[in-house]
């Protein structure tokens, strides 16, 4: 806004257009900056400066082991303190790309211009200027990326945009430097974020389906043979990737569309050789050949196991009942939920409505570049529609075309009135919030617009000022919307939790922390703290302890084996915990705050991943009442109420009343009294519970420590022996049982 | 499973010819298992009748497990459900007579309400399909009763649920179902015919406003949450205690059916608002056409995006924004 302000008066004295349009395009993309930074910034400025949610504790980790051990070091870590006892191999399993660039509000920044970037070249310049503004501020990559999440997620949407930039330049241009930038961009995404796999298959698809609508050129052919081979080297040097593009279903469209675009290429300059009906039906005949070896290839390795089936992760989003009933801890994930059209208006709101605009225009005026366009969206919206979490994928294309419909649109209506009113758009930038909207809406048009034919307006100034302001309006409400939903939904962090009292001040909730303090500095060094997989990131992270199980969740039967110490009852977890070593167990109990994301409530996951794994042992069925409810209270199974995830939860809780109008033991997440309230713990006992009950830490005791069961004096092995004092109330003087008895004699004499 | 079948009048007349057929008193357990296995290798599941029953199933002492598919199949009872579980036993039921683990220690039975509605009194059923697993000792306790309420009654949660109950491991094989199969190769054929006989007029394949036309469809199928309705299955609409409709679900975590049209409508109606107001600046026009396309735009734009909103702020606890429509 200021800087706009400052930077207008050298503007008008400038009549140079071309300098006057990049000063405008600087000053946008700056403002953009600027803006997606500070609405990234309420999660620091409202709770702390620390990192909120689960999984970058992870990354923050690793950070610190690469500044202070080196790269090289780095990708051999062999990491002792987690999965204990299996340990993990870090190196091999991460993408090092965001431990390199770290930074992660910066980088929006960075996105917003690479999506401006690629807007350009696919559309004009103002629907650059609007998409880049759009995806500064919008909440669905605001949800990847507010400061103090530190996620592969939202450096990999830069590097996404990035690679999708050079790889359109170069099939603009045909030149092999813009592919080999390609490749080496798509190496950063690769080192970045799984989520590579789109771009690997996006990229074939759009020069199969060029080949499909005969467009395709040398051009084409140039950049995907460059892109495709050094795209397929520099990825394999990423040691987690190692050999999977050459031997995964994920990476065989590539290589399959490689080996066709060569036959094509081949075909293409029999074409100058042959006469006409010669080639017609060796083109045919080829096309069909090469398409069905290719195929069958791909069909007879995959088939001898030279290829990888499709990984259940990926199938899953072809099938989509696959996860539930194959891979139950990829479907407990909340993330990996289909999406509601709630979710797509929450996180998109106008652009949602209005991309589709932004399509028709794009296959209306197709040309190469387009198609590609087109295929993303296509593409990119199927994936969000699966997966909740895929939104941020679909999220820049959206972005995209929503510029494209708003920047045609507006481009038409000021035109003609820029040469009416030239003036006309100054005073509207005195909003804060959508100044940049308005910036760049009103200064599009200046700089497109030439010489036309003045004509007299069909519309009338009327319909077209009010078409203007309704406009202005519908982007100012989005503006508005994404501010209050970054502010509300995506910088509540789930380290530190807000509570809001009767008279709307608001209380920080921090136990986990507590918690984790505690533990860092009570607790021996080496000591072993088995929770479920979500906390173990941060258990590793913040008290630096070894874990059982993380959010990297790679071994589900180990998993499964603490799920089952959960669910089994305390004896049969017991034995399960001495085989694992384990000192400290700890749950989330939100039953006093009313905290819904607790280990009760994701018990049955728990039950359910440990029943895949030991059928005959745990059974979902048992967890239930008769009548098919989970319930807590005095109804509920009994196998719920003496496993180990309810003593932990509810130890000592049945004493405490919270308020003089409830019972004692009300849980105030499940709003009942719960079941079972008088119980002991054998082999546990309580180390340390936070100040809101939220974390409750639990010390595994030694075999010699809990109370042994008596043994009656028949069947004891060591027999002790009957002792009757002789000592009684005459005989003040007791005697010694057993009492050396000195034998008095001579001394030996030396025998000489 | 949503409608079972509710034989509410359990005809009170039953079918009980104690005499008709021969019983067979005095036949050992050997014999028993004997003509079991007999039937089951013709058959994999055994139809009963009332006398069958008692003589098979009720009959002490067993060593088998026998598994009991209470239904009723007949037309006129019209029950939907009775059918696909039927198919459903089946499936299993086949897929153990032919694996490995096949032996005599477990049976699979039906019983019809038609054919032995004395059975269904006998066993105080009103409700079909009901799953009952007799064990070779004892009566069936509560959980011998396959809860199909909670776990449905697809052929693996049956075979899971056998393996509670015997610890006998059914590995579920579906006859692939090649009418999936089917249908895309005659799709697919259909459209190369098409282009074939077509062949000299191929220009509707250059027809950028069908091809557009598709894309948006499939962009509002998916925008509008219809692969979350294809997953979860939601109801079409809710119909409340005392008959009112809801079209819209209240939460934010969930949708209707109905309410997702309703969206994907307000979607499209906003899209072309969109269309028309580009259009409205094309030059070429008749410049009348253009003011009534600007004008329509317009309205269609302000006035559905109103309403998508006010629709999103109905489910939004606390959420300030509107516009024209509260």
């Amino acid at each position: 806004m200021i800087q706009a302000g400052t930077k207008k008066p050298p503007t008008s004295k400038l009549n140079n257009k071309t300098g006057i349009s990049s000063l405008i395009i600087f000053v946008v993309l700056l403002l953009a900056w600027i803006a997606g930074f500070s609405s990234r910034l309420f999660a620091v400025i409202r709770f702390e400066s620390i990192i909120h949610e689960f999984d970058p504790w992870f990354n923050y980790r690793a950070t610190a082991y690469m500044v202070k051990h080196g790269f090289y070091n780095f990708l051999n870590w062999f990491d002792e303190r987690a999965w204990y006892p299996l340990g993990r191999i870090v190196g091999g399993t991460v993408y090092p790309g965001l431990m390199i660039t770290s930074g992660t509000p910066i980088f929006s920044g960075l996105t917003a211009i690479s999506t401006y970037l690629l807007t350009k070249e696919l559309w004009s310049v103002g629907a650059g200027l609007f998409a880049a503004c759009f995806i500064a501020i919008v909440p669905g990559y605001i949800s990847r990326s507010v400061a103090g999440s530190y996620d592969n997620e939202g450096i990999a949407i830069f590097a996404l945009q990035f690679t999708y930039f050079l790889w359109v330049k170069s099939v603009k241009t045909g030149s092999i430097f813009w592919a080999c930038m390609s490749a080496l961009s798509y190496f950063y995404m690769v080192s970045a974020w799984g989520g590579y796999v789109f771009i690997i298959n996006l990229i074939p698809l759009h020069v199969f389906v060029l080949i499909l609508m005969g467009r395709f050129s040398n051009k084409v052919f140039t950049s995907y043979t460059t892109f495709y081979i050094l795209g397929l080297l520099l990825s394999m040097q990423v040691p987690f990737v190692g050999f999977q593009p050459i031997r995964t279903s994920e990476h065989m469209a590539a290589s399959g569309v490689f080996a066709l675009s060569i036959a094509v290429a081949v075909l293409k300059y029999l074409q100058s050789v042959l006469s006409k009906s010669e080639f017609k039906s060796l083109f045919i005949f080829g096309v069909l050949t090469s398409s069905a070896v290719v195929f069958f290839t791909v069909v007879v390795l995959t088939y001898t196991g030279y290829i990888a089936p499709w990984s259940g992760r990926f199938y899953s989003l072809w099938d989509t009942g696959y996860a539930k009933i194959h891979i139950p801890i990829i479907a407990s994930v909340s993330e990996h939920q289909p999406t509601t059209w709630f979710s797509f208006f929450f996180d998109l709101h106008i652009l949602v409505t209005t991309f589709p605009a932004g399509l028709w225009y794009c296959i209306k005026n197709i040309n190469d570049e387009r198609v590609f366009v087109v295929l993303y969206a296509l593409s990119a919206v199927y994936f969000a529609g699966v997966m909740v979490r895929l939104m941020l994928t679909l999220t820049p294309v959206v972005c995209m075309l929503s510029g494209i419909a708003f920047s045609g649109l507006l481009d038409l209506f000021f035109k003609e009135d820029a040469i009416q009113r030239p003036e006309e758009i100054e005073p509207e930038e005195s909003s804060a919030v959508s100044s940049k909207l308005y910036d760049k809406a009103g200064r599009v048009p200046k700089m497109k617009h030439e010489q036309q034919p003045r004509e007299t307006d069909p519309i009338g100034p009327n319909v077209r000022s009010i078409i203007l302001v309704v406009i202005m309006l519908l982007l100012m409400l989005f503006a508005v919307h994404c501010t209050w939903v970054t502010s509300n939904a995506y910088s509540s962090p789930s380290v530190v939790l807000a509570s809001y009292s009767a008279d709307g001040s608001r209380q920080i909730l921090d136990d986990f922390r507590e918690a984790y303090f505690w533990l860092s500095q009570n607790t021996a060094d080496h000591a072993r703290v088995m929770s479920w997989w979500d906390y173990g990131y941060q258990i590793a992270g913040m008290a630096n302890r070894t874990t059982l199980v993380d959010n990297n969740t790679w071994n589900n039967s180990h998993i499964a084996l603490v799920g089952k110490a959960m669910s089994s009852n305390e004896s049969a977890a017991y034995e399960i915990m001495t085989a694992l070593d384990v000192d400290y167990v700890l749950v989330i109990f939100g039953g006093v705050i009313g905290y819904s994301g607790d280990d009760i409530n994701k018990f049955l996951w728990m039950v359910r991943i440990a029943e895949g794994e030991h059928p005959k042992d745990i059974r979902e069925s048992d967890y239930f009442t008769e009548n098919g409810e989970f319930r807590v209270d005095s109804q509920g199974a009994p196998t719920l109420l003496n496993c180990l995830m309810y003593k932990l939860s509810y130890y000592r809780f049945g004493e405490l009343k919270l308020d003089y109008r409830t019972a004692a033991g009300y849980d105030r997440t499940r709003n009942t009294v719960i079941g079972n309230k008088d119980f002991t713990l054998t082999y546990l006992e309580e180390a340390y519970t936070t100040e809101h009950w939220l974390v409750r830490i639990y010390r595994v005791k030694k075999p010699d420590e809990f109370n042994r069961p008596r043994i009656p004096v028949a069947n004891r092995l060591v027999k002790s022996s009957s002792f009757s004092s002789k000592k009684n109330s005459k005989r003040k003087k007791g005697s010694i049982k057993n009492k050396p008895v000195v034998i008095k004699g001579k001394r030996l004499s030396k025998q000489s | 499973m949503k409608c079972i079948l509710i034989l509410i009048a359990l005809s009170s007349f039953c079918f009980y010819h104690a005499g008709s057929q021969v019983r067979k008193p005095g036949v050992s357990m050997a014999e028993r298992v004997q003509q079991l296995t007999e039937m089951a290798n013709a058959k994999a599941v055994l139809k009963f009748n009332g006398n069958k029953f008692r003589d098979y199933v009720k009959a002490t002492p067993r060593n088998y497990s026998i598994i009991v598919m209470f239904t009723a199949m007949a037309p006129h009872r019209q029950c939907m459900v009775c059918k696909h579980a039927h198919d459903e036993f089946v499936i299993v039921a086949n897929s153990f007579r032919y694996s490995q683990a096949y032996s005599n220690k477990l049976f699979f039975a039906i019983v019809d309400f038609d054919e032995g509605s004395d059975v269904f009194q006998m066993m105080r059923l009103n409700t079909a399909p009901v799953f009952i697993h007799f064990p070779p000792k004892g009566k069936p306790k509560n959980l011998d009763t396959m809860d199909i309420q909670r776990i449905g009654f697809s052929a693996e949660s049956i075979a899971k649920w056998i393996n509670e109950r015997t610890d006998i491991n059914i590995r579920v094989f579906r006859p692939p179902n090649y009418s999936g199969t089917l249908a895309l190769v005659v799709l697919f054929a259909l459209i190369a015919a098409i282009l074939y006989l077509r062949r000299n007029n191929l220009e509707f394949l250059h027809n950028k406003n069908m091809w557009a036309t598709g894309a948006l469809f499939f962009c509002f199928s998916m925008v509008s949450g219809q692969m979350w309705n294809h997953i979860r299955g939601p109801p079409f609409v809710h119909k409340g205690q005392n008959g009112q409709i809801a079209y819209i679900h209240g939460s934010s975590q969930a949708q209707f059916v109905l309410e997702t049209y309703i969206v994907m409508v307000l979607n499209g109606a906003i899209v072309l608002g969109m269309i028309l107001l580009t259009e409205s600046g094309n030059r070429k026009r008749d410049p009348k056409k253009r003011r009534i396309l600007a004008v329509a735009g317009l309205v269609l734009v302000s006035v559905f995006f109103s309403l998508i909103l006010s629709v999103f702020r109905s489910k939004t606890q606390g959420y300030p924004y509107s516009f024209l429509f509260k």
